[in-house]
């Protein structure tokens, strides 16, 4: 990137809001995945009108512009592979409007999730996609990868929640999506393609997001399995029993035996943990849910059902879900936290195939998951600095990828495409689909300045 | 691979670990008031990693994030991965002074201490009109800050020790001088060795320090190991408080800040709420407290070397003592009492004290 064009990028934001400084280029290198590559500069814009001017420069001198919220993707969304401007979002944080008559919020797009939360608590009300990473993510990164948490089972993802935006396109134009009403039929939905567009169609630089009263009460129940085919059915049993827990979350025999060799909780190292949730406005209400959890488990052959009668004795049931990211984390030097979904009723067959697959390549994959929406989490972990065990994690995650597909699932439950995935692309999506992708791709960016190389969108 | 840097062979393992999940993003407070992802733990150790594997040099460059760090903690406390970032930071800027690359407000503070016993280079020590080095049973240890910059606050501390009547004498101080690993140089052995020389000749049986970094150098840094071997024990004034019963009580909303050094570096959290909630029954906790709470930002260096945004940092502190309704913000160290009452906005109108402080004012009151 030339000079004249970084003179032109701050005299839009001004001085203090550009840098191509050497620690901020190494910085923006990276997001949460292991994916790397320094940008030319980075900007924070503080308005529509920087981005809109921003984006005119881009699109007519053909520098890419990767727009970044707060970096805690797992795929590389946010990573600038082929260099150019990152487009830092973190500035523009303002929540704008929190309307309870009406049931919405409009946020800027670098309100970190907490934040919101934090100000809707009082009021009684939440935005129920609660990623892991909820007291850092921002709001536009959400909303970019189509994120989730573990409410999903009930409550669904932010594709569920998002009702406008605003965005500005590669040539500076402003496009205002959707509506603040809680259902329309008008026309395309465009609001829904830019959710889980990865920043390769727009910048967003405002959310209209659907809030829901949040319901006060949780009861919680946790189960162990000896046998994994025991935990799937009981998975299936409560999806379709007419109860739908707030959480049901799957701990494997793996993850425990990581657990338990680098603390000291020492838990049972049964083939499966199973952690429910159920939430209401009663007592009645959550317990009811919760004896029906309760009787599916055993009637599925749970080993040990304990329920919790207190919060304090619910965060120790949560223990072993909890405790396994820190684990994970701390054993080695890098791990891929994975992502994948499949059809409910295939949760066991996919939790046998990785753990296949760990010992096929020698590989140490813990799985954990949102059973309620057969959303899995496999975390290799891996040193790497070691190129054999780099080379093995790449083939495990080509075959892990294929059996996914095999089983009617999908590449993605909630992280995204981004650079990690864009190679599997064609195994879940048709030709004639990636082809419409493609076509979409061309039609908002035909000169392919938004975060360039990302979702496989330029392969022909 | 490079490991000719001193950060690198004793961190190298904890610095790969660093996942860059992101999570210091919530906790640091550098980037809590910049928004820039280069200043917080997850970017210094990108850097680091860079340094590492050879591709960026230890330069100057690097000073403005490398150096830009209270040292508060709160990253380390917060990581999934358990990367102790206040260690890995205090050791690079070591390679980065032997490399020549150190923040000017940094060079200047060690040069100082040099040559003056204190890191303002003050030359008329405070006498707080007591007779110093005098035989007792106890030393009360005041720190620089104490005696250069909160005399107000010294001076009712003492008053306090007075009217419980505690057996303690001052000392003529030199500074406890750990600052100065924390900012690349190595601890000044001349000050070590007046302070124990001092410490030992009163015939003392325990050390109390107004300051919770003092308290932190005399009872971590090896170099004071000859106050243990004495059989002489290092306590916080807020330790030290907590036996005593002060027959007085305030109505006013008090909240109390927890300092970094005391709390998250030393696990005393306790203490301090034993003491104030014996004086202080409408007492309310900051929104964030104990090993969540905000730095004042005036450690690590920061305060001199980064003025405008360490002020900014207290500022962020402030609101939430605000948003608490308190009449009366107390804490523990008077670096923090210093940063946070220049911090303060003329509308906002609680008073900002060390708990001693304001303990002596309510018995002279009351």
């Amino acid at each position: 990137m030339d000079e004249t064009i970084k003179d032109a990028i701050k005299a839009i934001v001004g001085r203090e809001n550009f840098t191509d400084s050497l620690i901020d280029r190494i910085a923006f290198a990276k997001d949460a995945s292991e994916f790397k590559h320094q940008p030319d500069a980075a900007v924070w814009p503080l308005t529509k009108e920087h981005v809109a001017a921003i984006l005119r420069l881009a699109n007519g001198t053909g520098f890419p512009v990767i727009a970044r919220g707060a970096g805690t993707s797992l795929a590389g969304l946010a990573v600038p592979e082929r260099g150019g401007l990152v487009m830092d979002m973190g500035r523009m944080n303002k929540i704008l409007e929190i309307n309870i008559e009406d049931r919405l919020a409009v946020v800027q797009p670098g309100v970190v999730y907490a934040d919101l939360d934090r100000k809707l608590s009082p009021q009684g009300f939440f935005f129920p996609p609660d990623p892991a990473s909820g007291n850092v993510c921002t709001l536009g990164g959400n909303v970019a990868t189509n994120a989730g948490g573990i409410k999903g089972a009930k409550y669904g993802t932010t594709k569920d929640y998002v009702l406008a935006l605003e965005v500005v396109l590669a040539d500076g134009g402003v496009l205002r999506t959707g509506s603040r009403c809680m259902k329309t039929s008008s026309g395309y939905d465009m609001t829904k393609l830019f959710v889980g567009s990865e920043g390769t169609l727009g910048v967003i630089t405002e959310i209209t997001l659907k809030i829901n009263p949040k319901p006060p009460l949780l009861s919680t129940a946790m189960a162990m399995f000896d046998d994994l085919e025991d935990a799937g059915r009981a998975i299936s049993q409560i999806m379709h029993s007419g109860i739908l827990p707030c959480a049901l979350e799957i701990v494997d025999q793996q993850t425990l035996k990581a657990i338990n060799q680098n603390t000291s909780l020492n838990l049972p190292e049964v083939e499966a943990i199973l952690v429910a949730e159920t939430d209401g406005y009663t007592r009645e209400e959550t317990e009811y849910q919760i004896d029906k959890v309760v009787a599916i488990f055993q009637r599925n052959r749970a080993s040990m059902v304990r329920r919790a009668d207190n919060r304090q004795e619910a965060e120790a049931l949560w223990t072993a879900r909890k405790t396994a990211y820190g684990v994970m984390a701390r054993i080695n030097n890098n791990l891929f936290v994975e992502d994948l979904a499949v059809p409910m009723s295939k949760v066991p067959e996919m939790l046998r195939a990785i753990s296949d697959l760990a010992k096929k390549y020698d590989l140490i994959i813990p799985t954990v998951g949102h059973a309620g929406d057969g959303n899995l989490h496999p975390v290799i972990s891996f040193d790497g600095t070691q190129t054999d065990q780099v080379h093995r994690v790449g083939e495990a995650s080509a075959e892990l990828f294929e059996k996914v597909i095999q089983l009617g699932g999908t590449l993605t439950g909630e992280h995204g495409i981004g650079l990690a995935k864009a190679r599997f692309m064609g195994m879940e999506h048709d030709p004639k689909s990636m082809e419409y992708m493609r076509g979409i791709k061309r039609l908002f960016d035909p000169n392919n300045i938004l975060n360039p190389g990302k979702m496989a969108l330029e392969a022909a | 691979m490079e490991t000719k840097y001193q950060f690198a062979e004793k961190f190298r393992d904890q610095v790969l670990r660093c996942s860059s999940c992101g999570f210091c993003r919530a906790v640091c407070p550098v980037f809590g008031i910049t928004k820039r992802p280069a200043f917080n733990a997850r970017g210094k150790m990108l850097v680091l990693k860079e340094v590492m594997e050879g591709t960026v040099p230890l330069n100057d460059e690097l000073i403005e994030t490398l150096f830009q760090c209270t040292t508060c903690g709160a990253c380390a406390k917060n990581c999934p991965s358990g990367v102790n970032v206040p260690e890995i930071i205090k050791s690079v800027r070591t390679d980065m002074v032997r490399v020549g690359s150190c923040h000017p407000a940094f060079v200047g503070m060690n040069k100082v201490l040099q040559t003056s016993p204190n890191i303002y280079g003050e030359e008329e020590p405070p006498d707080f009109e007591r007779e110093r080095n005098r035989k007792a049973l106890y030393v009360f240890f005041v720190g620089c800050v104490g005696s250069y910059r909160e005399e107000e606050a010294t001076q009712e501390t003492l008053a306090l020790l007075d009217r419980l009547q505690v057996d303690y004498t001052l000392i003529d101080e030199a500074c406890c001088s750990g600052i100065l690993e924390d900012l690349g140089y190595a601890i000044q052995k001349n000050h070590v060795q007046t302070n124990l020389e001092r410490i030992v000749a009163t015939g003392c049986k325990n050390v109390i320090t107004g300051c919770p970094y003092c308290f932190r150098t005399f009872n971590e840094k090896p170099e004071y190991a000859g106050l243990k071997e004495k059989g002489i024990d290092v306590v916080h004034i807020s330790q030290f408080l907590t036996g005593f019963d002060f027959g007085v009580k305030t109505d006013k909303k008090v909240t109390y800040h927890d300092p970094c050094d005391l709390g998250r570096h030393a696990g005393i959290y306790e203490e301090p709420r034993k003491t104030i909630q014996k004086i202080a029954p409408n007492f309310a906790e900051l929104p964030n407290n104990r090993a969540n709470a905000l730095c004042c930002g005036a450690g690590g260096g920061v305060r001199g070397g980064y003025p405008a945004n360490s002020i900014a940092m207290a500022r962020r502190r402030l609101e939430e003592v605000e948003a608490v309704g308190a009449e009366v913000l107390l804490t523990e160290c008077n670096s923090c009492v210093h940063n946070l009452s220049n911090a303060t906005l003329r509308a906002q109108k609680f008073k900002v004290y060390t708990t001693t402080q304001f303990l002596n004012r309510l018995l002279k009151e009351g």
